[in-house]
């Protein structure tokens, strides 16, 4: 799975810390999903995609193998 | 991230004391090869079988206990280590302990069947004494490094 998560991020004008903060959860876990190392709970999920104002489906993709 | 078996995060500092402690205290007991007197006092053993006199059960023998203190320790304090919260505990943290279990047991398994096939005699004593610990030991390692790795790459 991708994401657009730092592209929001600049949008926004937020760092990662800024995020992390505010969905609570470690800065180290916003850069393993921006990297793709991690895929995220669908709690997280929504709750990134509630705060960015948008659908799910707008902030994380499928790729093909998955 | 709600979990029901991770003890709060100011216990890991006591985990640490615990398990360094234990360590030192195991290290000193493998260079003195278990022969010492200190802290013999009565114990209650279910089930004692001297190398001279004869076997009982739920008897009060004389013992060291240093070497089991030191087992307690580390096991203690490893399981504190192990088991208590980040400081930011969520799911990325959770799946890098879940991880990491599951890395230490398959590694201490390879290292012990490698251990059975090439090591003999008394030595291999000496490798189910370690092996008491190491997959706990795996663990904190593992988890630390994952942990660190996950920290160092910056944006």
């Amino acid at each position: 799975m991708k994401n657009s998560i730092k592209v929001q991020r600049a949008i926004h004008d937020m760092t990662q810390a800024d995020l992390a903060e505010k969905i609570g959860v470690s800065r180290q876990t916003i850069n393993a999903m921006e990297k793709n190392k991690y895929v995220p709970s669908t709690v997280l999920s929504l709750k990134i995609a509630k705060l960015f104002k948008k659908p799910v489906e707008d902030i994380f993709f499928l790729e093909d193998n998955d | 991230m709600k979990t029901n078996y991770l003890l709060p995060h100011t216990y890991k500092i006591w985990g640490w004391i615990l398990l360094i402690l234990g360590v030192f205290s195991g290290i000193f007991l493998i260079i003195i090869e278990y022969e010492t007197n200190i802290l013999t006092v009565p114990v209650i053993a279910i089930y004692s079988d001297p190398f001279i006199g004869e076997a009982g059960f739920f008897e009060i023998i004389e013992n060291s206990i240093l070497d089991e203190l030191a087992s307690i320790a580390i096991i203690v304090g490893g399981l504190i280590v192990g088991f208590s919260k980040e400081k930011i505990e969520d799911e990325f943290i959770y799946k890098l302990r879940k991880d990491s279990l599951v890395w230490a047991i398959i590694f201490n398994y390879f290292v012990l069947i490698f251990s059975i096939v090439f090591i003999y005699d008394l030595t291999f004593f000496h490798v189910l004494v370690y092996n008491m610990f190491t997959p706990l030991l795996f663990f904190i390692i593992r988890f630390n490094f994952l942990k660190l790795k996950s920290r160092s790459h910056e944006e």
